[in-house]
């Protein structure tokens, strides 16, 4: 695949003051756009028996039901040129209804809930769909500075095809009102960036009067190496 | 008309127990295969550790000698509180001479999108000849060339800011 540089803005700054942890971490000097056949061309490959009955089913991974919105999250993952990304490895993590993450350095006074562990794993289809059942996560306090609350969002890890394709990001809901507020969110300078972060609400995908549902389309890097007519 | 790419964000500070089922993979990946153990540590630009960091190495030319695992080639691990990172990897034949040990890719809290790299080992005899080092300025490539150490492993760390800067890519 060919791998186009990225237009300016597209990517959050690596170094954006006002989310304190980028200051010392974000790499000073660009990345050294390089060609190479494996990176562009090949990928590891993961088996489908590391899907879990439940890994795409959060909210049926403990003894009972865990609190808060049931909802729907689904979406297709494409390449540059549209074309679904197939069989490729998604990761989700998240917060619970309360807006607490079930790790051990996690101090947010907000209780864990015994049902819930806000993780999955799930391959995409021929279509370039996954689609996951899970709890709407909770806002929640982290200590960036005064009053930093996160909006509510479910973290996506993709694989894609071919190695380079690999992306960790962040899915956000509409209307809330923290976007402004949030230096994650805002350290991506173009606004239409942004706004392809926010799911949207699928009245066509929910699922009758068990569960809302939110629709989260992902591109990937990469497009066809073949100029068209060659 | 290409779609418009979707953007990254932070893995922020609690991937550890959605990403664990990886790193108990790593941990029980076995071949016969000639092995290397790279070590290192991963550092901000104060030289302070990262302790929050995830370092995942994939190996194309070794996954045929791993078909028994669930992902062939792939490693996944934390940093620990020290920065400090253990990476176990196959050292396939068919690696071709001066081509990484690993192709290497970096998460961490306040990193707000991954870094790609790749590691070399310093006996690599076919250093010189390396594609992909060679697209590296010769005063930077120290930085991606893992030191042998008394006992056999490997040394490499990670800086992400000052004068030892990591050389990370993106690939065209």
């Amino acid at each position: 695949m060919q791998f186009d540089a990225i237009e300016p803005g597209v990517y959050p700054e690596l170094i954006h003051p006002p989310y304190k942890s980028t200051v010392k971490r974000g790499p000073t000097l660009a990345p050294l756009r390089v060609c190479d056949e494996q990176p562009t061309t090949t990928n590891l490959f993961a088996s489908p028996k590391l899907i879990l009955p439940h890994d795409m089913d959060l909210t049926a991974q403990g003894e009972g039901e865990p609190l808060g919105e049931k909802i729907v999250v689904t979406g297709r993952v494409l390449d540059e040129d549209g074309k679904p990304v197939r069989n490729s490895l998604l990761e989700v993590w998240q917060c619970n209804a309360a807006g607490r993450y079930r790790h051990k350095k996690d101090q947010h006074d907000a209780p864990l809930d015994p049902n819930f562990t806000g993780f999955g794993k799930m391959l995409t289809d021929d279509d370039g769909r996954y689609r996951f059942v899970t709890i709407k996560p909770g806002p929640y306090p982290w200590g960036n500075h005064h009053k930093a609350w996160r909006p509510a969002h479910i973290h996506f890890s993709m694989f894609g095809n071919v190695y380079a394709q690999r992306l960790v990001t962040q899915m956000y809901f509409p209307s809330d009102p923290l976007f402004e507020y949030d230096p994650i969110f805002q350290s991506i300078p173009d606004a239409a960036a942004r706004q392809r972060l926010i799911s949207r609400f699928s009245l066509e995908q929910t699922v009758d009067d068990k569960m809302l549902a939110y629709e989260f389309d992902i591109v990937l890097r990469g497009r066809d190496a073949t100029p068209m007519g060659l | 008309m290409t779609s418009k790419i979707t953007t990254s964000q932070t893995i922020g500070p609690f991937p550890h127990e959605a990403w664990r089922w990886a790193v108990d993979m790593t941990a029980g990946v076995d071949s016969n295969a000639p092995k290397i153990t790279v070590t290192g540590a991963i550092f901000d630009g104060d030289g302070v550790a990262i302790n929050d960091a995830w370092i995942e190495a994939w190996m194309p030319d070794s996954a045929p000698l791993e078909t028994a695992h669930a992902i062939p080639g792939y490693r996944r691990v934390p940093s620990g509180e020290q920065g400090d990172f253990t990476l176990q990897l196959t050292r396939a034949q068919a690696t071709g001479a001066g081509k990484p040990a690993a192709y290497v890719t970096v998460f961490a809290r306040g990193l707000t999108r991954h870094q790609f790299s790749a590691v070399f080992l310093e006996d690599d005899a076919g250093l010189t000849q390396s594609a992909l080092l060679g697209q590296v300025p010769p005063q930077r490539r120290d930085t991606l060339i893992a030191r042998k150490q008394a006992d056999g492993s490997y040394l490499w760390n990670i800086h992400m800011q000052g004068p030892q800067e990591t050389v990370f890519f993106d690939y065209t």
